[in-house]
């Protein structure tokens, strides 16, 4: 704590001591907010520049940016992705406050761009390992059954792999997936997945923004070791009423927006719901199919409103309310699932505008994860369930002291309820006991500082010390077990309603800088260190809503990793082709796996860290980038040379083995192109190397019985047949085939009314119907007794040759 | 009900496979030579032990692979607390064919209470150890055979337990159709723990276990995992230690999961040292049930 709050002063005072240097000139600020015209949409992340003095920024999380400046004329340049570049004079001889409206670039109208000789993002910025990604851009590239997936379009990118065979989850640089930090307006989403995974909870109708952090994790973000995604719903159209929608043959979508009092206040509610359950039904599925008693789906809304309360004021109030519901009745056997389970999130945030150089934003955040499983049969009635809920308040500062820095502060805290696995079972009368409803509680409090500083015209650092604080509390039951029988409770320590179990406390430094070659291309260097004191535990080899997640306690130390990245930066073309490469090693402390043979009943009654191992692990590799940005054609092509590996004491004998997702080779490439007014196309194509697995290795009998009988004459008798059993060899040892295959897309506008718009989206994933491996299994045919025993490797591929039609209309 | 879970998920996810399946050769590594420990120790019977050799996964099994793979020539010392033995290996006909590799000491019989502890060296000089302790005896308070709602002749049998109020109580479930079925069959899910119903009087039922890919009619038609009007079953119902419960709820879960996408690959826990397999003991009491026409 001292050492922050000494790199406070030290920062504060290097600032004003560059400002007093600098005071003969007379100074003033150019300050503002960057608007869509059409929208009225904040744009995040745009880039501001000043062409005189080739300096400038971004617009922060809510559009606004701030420069000083000596008094003088200047062309201020606004640029962003799929918006019209724009030149503004300014003559700065006051303060200056304003709103500034950016027109969406229209296909048709070859524009003569404006070649403003300005530098571009990504070689002049710090920022290593960032990437924002454009809902358009994402919403014209071809989709599993046509549904678009922002968290599917994230796994085309260098150092992000996809969690499996049209699977939404990802994991980056070797991270494993409860690494990665989901922030849907600041909230976190705890579990991003339908379906077992197959498609993400993320409406991309209703979202304005995706950022992607894979490495060089600013201070203001913490709390996981790999990634951050940062989604920013759209505020709503304050000019005027808008509706859009789709029919596909996952889901159906409609979002309306509109304003409240234009220019002021505007709303967005946007809802999808899947259809699947109609159809699992008769007359579609005939009584007494595999398929009959099935039914399942699952829904998303999203609503947010937003008022200017006055020039320096805004307040947005955002939520997402989205469950899957799984059913299933078997009517031969009485037997009866139901199986729910969701988030919820609710943000309301407060803009205020203390000066033209300081603006805050504070926020109270609530969000809640939900899984429950209930199955019934005749007298029998069983329940299991588990969660997570936060109640948060944050406050970030953003100050702009000069040019040549860029200042954010802040602190935030969370009051976490983690619910790991409870059950209540009864069979008749007789309730079975499972235990008490056991919970967890934490305190996780965080404060930071972070300073982005042009030190000179080559060197910029962005250097931050984030300052992070865990508690758990009671009430909590700590069992101990017998050390030999695990399982075995023996004793157990109560601890009161909110009396301190365990405290961690640690700094972690943050710090990246970038170095200007010439123009066009930038050396950068990262060092960042990372604490995660929540922790994601799985008993499957993919991540399930089953998963549970728990807090540090006295026993799970939270996860610590430190990463270092070198890069590459050089664009082409007056910043046509943007290229990188970036090398990175990362070392992981701490992590935690299920001990061998851990299955969900063994946390019942008991507390699930009696049942982890910990371990730690490494990984390192180099992402190489080309991206075409501009022009009727654009995409990327982006490959990565990954290593990832794991130890853990109680796992493999104690020997290294590549973690589950440790990938060799992953490529992919990425396509779009607008022929015309009407026509665009899409297409990618993905490459990585196999899975890695463990598969058994041999095989031994085992009679399945006492074999031994007395007979009526009262002599022994042999009787009993054998189990074939089998023994697994190194972990992960064994590498599936790899996985590739090629998606397409082609979207057809059609206008014949001024008001509305509609698109057809015909795509076709994996066109040339290549069969990937999804899973392996041995299928055992015969047995023992009747000698025929044979065993047989299967491979099963999960989607071959899918067409999908998308109808999307807008108005 | 603990493995509920695990098969929801594969079986919500069946009906989004579009049957994409086919065969692959998989090359795995030749397991190192491990000697293999099939050992019983039953309440009343003298004890019995099986040895043999564990094999590559994919070589052929049949009576001739048992009989190579089954470990002749080791001397085992086994002891009760009160004597010690060393077990005799005998020929043993099983189907009709001799097989090796069985050891028992006809002096000692299995008695509730005790602990039994084995002593293995082989030919080639591997030595392997394990114990396991006889429990008393648990019996049913009754059982019952129980018509399935909506079906006419086909149900479940059903039992009642009073778990004694003393924790780690085990207990593993065999039945048996006389006429019908050649052995003690243990179905899926047959072992189970009082962790959740210790000191509790409650109704439970179980289904008609089968051989794994039995090919017998009743197996593979609408009887399948039900007993029937007319069966006459015995039930062994049998208290067990931890590690036997242990190895047989890894073993189930194993078998279970084959073909699973989402389950972790996991070894079965053993009590053998230097070895694999398990020595177990049964301490059973039978009640017998008939299902009236």
């Amino acid at each position: 704590m001292k050492h922050f709050i000494l790199f406070l002063c030290i920062l504060f005072s290097a600032s004003s001591f560059v400002e007093a240097q600098n005071s003969k000139e007379e100074k003033f600020t150019l300050s503002g907010f960057v608007q869509d015209s059409t929208s009225g949409e904040y744009l995040i992340g745009s880039t501001v520049y000043i062409k005189e003095i080739q300096k400038g920024t971004n617009t922060n999380a809510y559009g606004f940016f701030s420069l000083t400046l000596p008094a003088g004329d200047y062309n201020l340049i606004l640029a962003y992705i799929g918006f019209k570049e724009q030149v503004i004079s300014i003559k700065l001889d006051k303060d200056i406050s304003m709103k500034f409206q950016m027109k969406p670039n229209v296909i048709e109208t070859k524009e003569v761009e404006i070649r403003a000789e300005r530098k571009d993002r990504n070689v002049e910025s710090t920022e290593m390992g960032r990437v924002q990604l454009d809902v358009d851009m994402i919403k014209a590239l071809p989709a599993l059954f046509g549904e678009v997936d922002i968290l599917k379009s994230i796994q085309l990118l260098p150092g992000v792999q996809s969690a499996g065979e049209g699977n939404s989850g990802f994991y980056v640089r070797g991270g494993g997936p409860d690494q990665n930090l989901i922030l849907l307006d600041e909230a976190v989403v705890y579990n991003a997945s339908h379906l077992f995974g197959f498609f993400s909870v993320f409406n991309s109708d209703a979202v304005k923004n995706v950022t992607l952090t894979k490495g060089g994790m600013p201070a203001q973000y913490g709390g996981r070791l790999a990634s951050v995604l940062d989604i920013s719903m759209k505020e709503g159209n304050n000019q005027k009423l808008h509706g859009e929608g789709g029919l596909g043959y996952i889901s159906s979508r409609f979002t309306l927006e509109g304003p409240i009092q234009k220019n002021k206040s505007s709303f967005i509610i946007s809802a999808r719901r899947t259809f699947i359950d109609l159809f699992l039904r008769e007359p579609f599925v005939k009584k007494g199919s595999a398929l009959d008693g099935n039914s399942y789906f699952f829904y998303d809304l999203n609503a947010k409103v937003n008022y200017t309360l006055s020039q320096k004021d805004r307040l947005f109030i955002s939520g997402y309310f989205g469950r899957d519901v799984f059913n299933f009745k078997s009517a031969d056997t009485g037997f009866k699932v139901k199986i729910p389970w969701g988030n919820a999130t609710t943000s309301l945030r407060w803009n205020h505008l203390f000066s033209d150089k300081l603006f805050m934003n504070s926020s109270l955040i609530f969000t809640d994860y939900k899984f429950e499983f209930g199955a019934q049969q005749q007298e029998f009635d069983f329940r299991i369930f588990s969660g997570i809920r936060d109640y948060s308040a944050k406050v970030d500062f953003n100050y702009f002291p000069n040019i040549l820095h860029n200042v954010k502060f802040g602190m935030n805290y969370i009051y976490h309820r983690f619910t790991p696995t409870n059950a209540y079972a009864k069979s008749g009368d007789v309730v079975f006991d499972l235990g008490d409803i056991k919970r967890l509680y934490a305190h996780d409090a965080a404060v930071y500082v972070n300073d982005e500083w042009d030190i000179t015209e080559k060197w910029r650092v962005n250097a931050g010390l984030r300052g992070t604080m865990f508690t758990q509390v009671g009430a909590f039951t700590r069992y101990i077990e017998d050390p030999s029988f695990e399982g075995k409770i023996i004793d157990s320590v109560v601890y009161d309603q909110g009396e301190v179990v365990k405290s961690y406390a640690h700094i972690e430094p943050r710090l990246s800088m970038r170095y200007e070659l010439t123009r066009t291309s930038s050396l950068k260097a990262s060092f960042t260190q990372n604490y995660q004191y929540i922790h994601l535990t799985s008993f499957g080899s993919v991540s399930l809503p089953t998963d549970v997640w728990v807090p540090s306690t006295d026993k799970v130390k939270p996860q610590f990793g430190t990463q270092y990245a070198l890069g590459y930066f050089r664009n082409f073309k007056e910043n046509e082709y943007e290229t990188s490469v970036e090398v990175y090693y990362k070392d992981m402390q701490n992590l935690i796996e299920y001990r061998e043979g851990a299955s969900p009943d063994q946390d019942i009654k008991n507390n699930p860290d009696n049942n982890f191992v910990f371990g730690k692990g490494y990984s390192y590799g180099a992402e190489f980038f080309v991206k075409k940005t501009k022009g009727r054609f654009s995409g990327w092509v982006g490959y990565t040379l990954a290593f990832t590996n794991r130890q853990f004491d109680d796992l493999n004998n104690g020997a290294e083995f590549p973690a589950k997702y440790d990938r060799r080779h992953d490529v992919s490439v990425v396509g779009i192109y607008e022929l015309n007014k009407k026509w665009t196309f899409g297409a990618t194509w993905v490459y990585a190397t196999g899975d890695a697995l463990t598969l058994p290795q041999e095989r031994y009998f085992q009679s399945n019985g006492p074999p031994v009988e007395v007979t009526s004459s009262g002599g022994l008798n042999f009787t009993n047949y054998f189990s074939i059993l089998s023994g697994y060899g190194k972990r992960n040892d064994f590498r599936q085939t790899p996985y590739h295959r090629f998606d397409i897309s082609a979207t057809l506008h059609v206008q014949k009314q001024k008001k509305f718009k509609s698109e057809w989206v015909f795509s076709i994933y994996n066109l040339y119907g290549r069969m990937n491996p999804y899973f392996i299994y041995f299928n055992v045919s015969g047995n023992s007794v009747d000698g025929n025993f044979g065993i047989q490797a299967k491979q099963v591929s999960l989607f071959g040759f899918i067409p999908a039609v998308t109808y999307n209309f807008k108005f | 009900m603990k493995k509920l879970l695990l098969y929801i998920f594969p079986i919500a996810f069946l009906w989004m496979i579009s049957s994409c399946e086919k065969d692959i050769s998989v090359d795995l590594p030749r397991p190192e030579s491990k000697v293999v420990v099939d050992g019983y120790v039953e309440a009343g019977l003298p004890p019995y032990i099986l040895l043999s050799r564990n094999a590559g996964y994919f070589d052929p099994i049949d009576t001739a692979a048992l009989n190579n793979n089954s470990e002749t020539g080791a001397v085992i010392i086994i002891s009760d607390g009160i004597t010690t033995e060393t077990m005799t290996e005998i020929d043993t006909v099983i189907d009709g064919n001799v097989v090796k590799g069985i050891y028992t000491a006809l002096g000692m019989i299995g008695t509730p209470g005790r602990t039994y502890t084995i002593d293995i060296t082989t030919l080639k000089g591997e030595k392997l150890s394990s114990s396991t302790k006889l429990d008393l005896p648990v019996s049913l308070d009754s059982t019952w055979f129980k018509i399935q709602d909506g079906k006419d002749s086909l149900g479940f049998v059903w039992a009642n337990l009073d778990d004694p109020d003393s924790l780690n109580n085990c207990y593993r479930w065999f039945a048996k159709r006389i006429g019908k079925d050649d052995f003690f069959i243990a179905p899926f899910g047959s072992t189970f723990e009082d962790k959740f119903i210790n000191g509790k009087k409650f109704d439970f039922a179980y289904n008609r276990g089968m051989i794994a890919n039995s090919d017998a009619e009743d197996d593979n038609n609408d009887e399948a995992g039900f007993f029937k009007k007319g069966d006459t079953i015995v039930v062994k119902f049998c208290s067990v230690d931890r590690s036997t419960f242990e190895f047989w709820r890894d073993a189930e879960n194993q078998i279970g999961n084959n073909g699973s996408p989402f389950a972790v690959p996991s070894n079965i826990k053993s009590n053998i040292k230097g070895g694999l397999g398990l020595f177990a003991s049964y301490t059973a009491t039978y009640d017998t049930v008939y299902a009236p026409l």
